[in-house]
């Protein structure tokens, strides 16, 4: 039997979070807004208006353009695509066509598996989105409010080989587009949308079979089902001997079945030609090295790093580089405590991440700073508190937003160090147990733990368990 | 003299100084237009033999109202001591391709008919701001497209105050005839290929095409977006160059308008024009056209008498001081009709997309299948020929499979136009010009209905103008005389990127040299 391979290629489109559109100063967010609200003379393509780029669109676009290791143009130009819809109020989109702001490039897969799978990219452009359009009884309801959201276009080559790899792809995607915060690269608010060519091969072979693409699906997880369905479709006609025609389309995520959308005869010819209205982006050296100055290290190179500098197990680096603020958040502690970074990296994984979870904010918006977690660690380290009060005092910082130092010493939290203190407690619990002394003494060596306990609930648990318990020793084996 | 024949600059002086108010000017030029302009143009009527033949008809929207209020604006800031704008109490026209907010903005179009501006294009803003008083707004051809306005949706259309039976020149006719017959000192229009420069010569009058992005186009229902000027049409120089002044300049919404800081256009006017160095070339002084049927390009002359007045203006000049440089070689000039064909019916098809019957304007009454059948009927209904010919030629000459052959190659002679021009000026070149003379038009305003039908030939109105347009450089075209059936006759003069206070001051000085001339005394007949 024939084994197949899948060849699959994925077109995505990024909304960039400028807080404008490309072409005017309306909001360019508009999730929760009602319809129209957010639209002028310019993104309505009313008689008259012209464009005006929105620099910073330009500034997040070469950002994903250097992180996508891309060549990026000194100059570029706009083009008009033409074409007729409802919800494309000028009847051109301006994109960019032959000239984009950026060429060549590629993700690097690190897949669960173990391999790495390179995913190249032709090129990266810019352009505008259109408005959407709504079907309601006949007639068709039509929102601007997204017309000039700025978008940033990447298509891959056809490099993936799995349905996992897709997801996995759109997974690194996601995570490099938060970490350069230049998106909020939520799939189900389409900030982040993709479209899949899907064909398949015998595996090993070096051509290409027609391929079908998948449009409409908006969740990692519907990206993945939908291609393995294709895959498994595709094989099954080529099993029976009928050809893949290409054909778009549609997942249809509650029922998980693709629909057919239409056929795909011939090309549309979009008539592209230069916006006349808009000037060329012309990124002047200086400019450049303005935007890449802000240019973070990649979460990639930075689990990388994590693993070779701090020793960490992938599993942790990984966690600890999935997200930029916590990933600071890890490396500014470590540079705090100092020392052994897995003992930060095991506080921030317990504890730290699940308070950033229950909160649903960023670690670097925490009031427990990456410095008081470095701090609390170092009490717990030198004595002065035990583990416990250690992690009970996490909390009290985020809540309180004081120094742990301060609320130890408010609190009278430190561990009680005075022998002679600790030693009227011990003898305390004693005199107060004499069963158990005479257990003991019998050979019950395990009712230790018990007697530290009873002084540590009389010390409220302030005591250093380990004199405590050399004084119990002492006292006992009087 | 009546106070709707004073000069602009006249008339801002006069109101300052309180010798005169701005709402007695706008009643006299009121009461012109009620006399001289007929009914204004509408969609529903068509062209009737009968239907005032003697009239100008250069008004589509009369703004009396908006007028008398601005008007009385002024008066009351003239009267409180008040600072006023440069063009303050000065009544103004703006051809009807501009959005002025609360006007109809129609483009003289059935498929904009009801278009209402709720903006206001920026120079049409900045002339309101400078205490401009907008009368109303003037016709055109239909969005532009074409050079006598016999192709405006906006019956009757406008007829040339120096002789009804003629037409305006186009597109910016209601302008040059509006300011021409003395309705408004001023009338903003553009000019993508010769559309102020050749109706401004038709009627007689100053019309200035700026640098491209000197004017903001902002507001400039767009033609072909890589040749559209906004610029002045006038009766005078000095009243071109203030208004000019008023309306260049950087704008926030323009990202092709020049940020260069506006020279002081009035205030160098009268500067001496001695050794200024003005050319003159035989490839202007012709015409070259295809045959109709063989597609040769034949070679005709011009009209003697314009010729012979281009030639006299440049004496003119050359008595103030200005040194003529003869037979400068402008080799592709030829060529510049051909190229705007396709460059400016690419830009024109992509530019109409928007007019689809879905958010404003006409929209089919009829009942529809389905989506692409509203498509169809609202602007198969509503475009009027020339926008249908322009988007069937632009969509052809744009097709994947013919892009490189029509649209690349009409880039590419445009290119080699420029060339032409840059060869001449280049200070350190071989000519080293401040100008380029030449005749504006081939001929003078020719009869209603003699060449409208015929597009190709209707182009070669503006072979003389097309190329400053191409080349993005300033142009002015200047009255320079009457031929024998007493209709004006215009020259130009083309100068460098971003020099029109030198195309002004040449203008001025022509007309200093020929201000006691016998033919500068003739008005309209109108």
């Amino acid at each position: 039997m024939t084994e197949y391979e899948a060849i699959i290629g994925l077109e995505t489109h990024i909304q960039l979070n400028t807080t404008t559109k490309i072409f005017c100063s309306c909001k360019a967010d508009s999730w929760n807004d009602p319809p129209n609200t957010n639209i002028c003379p310019v993104c309505c393509g009313l008689p008259g208006v012209l464009p005006v780029l929105n620099k910073t669109v330009v500034e997040k676009a070469v950002l994903l353009a250097a992180a996508m290791n891309t060549e990026i143009q000194p100059i570029s130009y706009f083009d008009r695509k033409n074409y007729f819809y409802p919800d494309l109020p000028k009847g051109y989109q301006i994109s960019q066509y032959d000239r984009p702001l950026a060429r060549g490039g590629y993700l690097e897969l690190p897949m669960p598996e173990g391999y790495i799978r390179r995913i190249n990219i032709h090129k990266l452009h810019i352009e505008e989105d259109a408005g959407k359009t709504k079907n309601d009884y006949g007639r068709r309801l039509i929102d601007f409010n997204r017309c000039g959201v700025p978008l940033v276009e990447m298509v891959t080559g056809p490099d993936l080989r799995s349905a996992d790899e897709a997801a996995q792809y759109l997974i690194r995607l996601r995570q490099l587009l938060r970490w350069l915060g230049i998106s909020e690269a939520d799939m189900e608010k389409a900030h982040l949308r993709c479209d899949a060519n899907v064909s398949i091969r015998p595996k090993g072979a070096d051509y290409l079979n027609p391929k079908t693409e998948i449009k409409n699906v908006n969740s990692i997880t519907a990206v993945r089902d939908a291609i393995q369905t294709e895959i498994e479709r595709q094989i099954h006609e080529v099993e029976a001997g009928n050809g893949i025609l290409a054909w778009t389309l549609e997942w249809d995520e509650d029922s998980g079945i693709l629909r057919k959308m239409r056929s795909k005869e011939t090309e549309a010819d979009y008539r592209y030609f230069r916006e006349p209205d808009l000037l060329p982006i012309r990124l002047e050296q200086a400019w450049l090295e303005e935007i890449l100055s802000s240019l973070p290290e990649l979460p990639l190179a930075r689990r990388q790093r994590f693993i070779h500098q701090y020793n960490l197990p992938e599993y942790d680096a990984d966690i600890l580089t999935g997200e930029r603020s916590l990933s600071d958040y890890f490396e500014n502690a470590v540079i705090t405590y100092g020392s052994d970074p897995k003992r930060v990296s095991n506080w921030l994984m317990n504890d730290i991440l699940r308070m950033v979870n229950e909160r649903g904010i960023p670690a670097g918006e925490l009031k427990l700073t990456a410095n008081y977690l470095a701090d609390i660690i170092k009490l717990v380290d030198s004595n002065v508190i035990n583990t416990s009060t250690g992690k009970s005092l996490l909390e009290k910082v985020e809540q309180s937003g004081k120094s742990p130092q301060q609320i130890v010493e408010e609190e009278g939290l430190a561990k009680v160090n005075d022998q002679d203190a600790i030693r009227m407690v011990c003898t305390e619990v004693l005199a107060e147990a004499p069963d158990q002394v005479k257990s003991y003494k019998s050979g019950k060596a395990g009712l230790m733990g018990w007697f530290v306990g009873q002084v540590m609930k009389k010390m409220r648990g302030k005591a250093d368990p380990q004199l405590a318990k050399a004084i119990l020793e002492e006292l006992l084996a009087k | 003299m009546e106070l709707y024949e004073f000069p602009a600059y006249h008339l801002v002086e006069m109101i300052k100084r309180r010798e005169v108010s701005a709402t007695e000017v706008l009643e006299s030029t009121l009461n012109r237009i009620a006399k001289v302009d007929g009914i204004p143009g509408k969609i529903e009527q068509e062209e009737g033999t009968d239907q005032q033949p003697d009239r100008i008809h250069a008004f589509i929207t009369l703004t009396a109202d908006r007028a008398r209020q601005q008007a009385q604006a002024i008066d009351h800031a003239v009267v409180s001591g008040e600072e006023v704008g440069p063009l303050a109490g000065v009544p103004f026209t703006v051809k009807d391709i501009f959005c002025v907010t609360g006007t109809p903005s129609t483009a003289a179009s059935r498929i904009l008919a009801n278009f209402t501006a709720p903006y206001s294009a920026t120079p049409a803003e900045r002339l309101e701001a400078a205490g401009g008083v907008l009368l109303g707004k003037v016709n055109l051809d239909e969005f532009t497209y074409g050079s006598s306005n016999e192709s405006s949706a906006f019956k009757p259309f406008p007829r040339n105050p120096w002789n009804t039976a003629r037409v305006t020149g186009g597109s910016s006719g209601g302008s040059a005839a509006a300011v021409a017959a003395g309705e408004g000192a001023l009338s903003l229009g553009t000019d993508t290929a010769g559309s102020i420069r050749q109706p401004a010569a038709f009627c007689g009058v100053v019309g200035m095409k700026p640098t491209y992005g000197r004017v903001s186009r902002y507001g400039l229902i767009a033609f072909g977006s890589s040749l559209d000027c906004p610029g002045p049409l006038a009766r005078n120089v000095t009243d071109a160059a203030l208004m000019l002044q008023v309306i260049a300049g950087a704008d926030r919404h323009d990202a092709t308008a020049a940020n260069l800081p506006v020279e002081n256009y009035v205030a160098m006017l009268e500067d001496n024009i001695r050794g200024l160095r003005v050319g003159i070339s035989p490839d202007y002084f012709r015409i070259t056209y295809p045959d109709p049927e063989t597609g040769e390009l034949h070679q005709e002359s011009l009209s003697p008498e314009i010729e012979t007045a281009a030639l006299r203006a440049a004496g003119r000049l050359a008595e103030m001081g200005a040194d003529i440089v003869d037979d400068i070689p402008m080799p592709h000039t030829r060529y510049g009709i051909p190229a705007y064909f396709v460059i400016s019916r690419v830009e024109a098809a992509s530019n109409l997309h928007r007019f689809d019957g879905v958010k404003y304007g006409y929209r089919t009454p009829d009942a529809v299948e389905d989506l692409n059948e509203m498509y169809r009927k609202t602007r198969g209904q509503a475009f009027g020929v020339q926008p249908k010919l322009r988007i069937l030629m632009g969509m052809y000459v744009s097709a994947a499979q013919y892009s490189e052959q029509y649209y690349n190659r009409a880039l590419r002679v445009r290119t080699l136009i420029r060339k032409d021009f840059d060869d001449i000026f280049d200070p350190n070149g071989k000519y080293r010009l401040d100008a380029l003379l030449a005749p504006t038009t081939p001929t003078t305003a020719f009869p209603i209905g003699d060449v409208y039908g015929d597009s190709v030939l209707m182009q070669y109105a503006d072979q003389l103008t097309v190329p400053a347009n191409h080349a993005g450089l300033p142009a002015i075209s200047l009255p320079c005389g009457y031929d024998k059936e007493g209709l004006p006759i215009g020259f130009q003069l083309i100068g460098p990127d971003f020099c029109e206070a030198t195309l002004l001051r040449l203008g001025r000085a022509y007309e200093l040299a020929t201000e006691n001339d016998a033919w500068r005394e003739i008005k309209p007949a109108i």
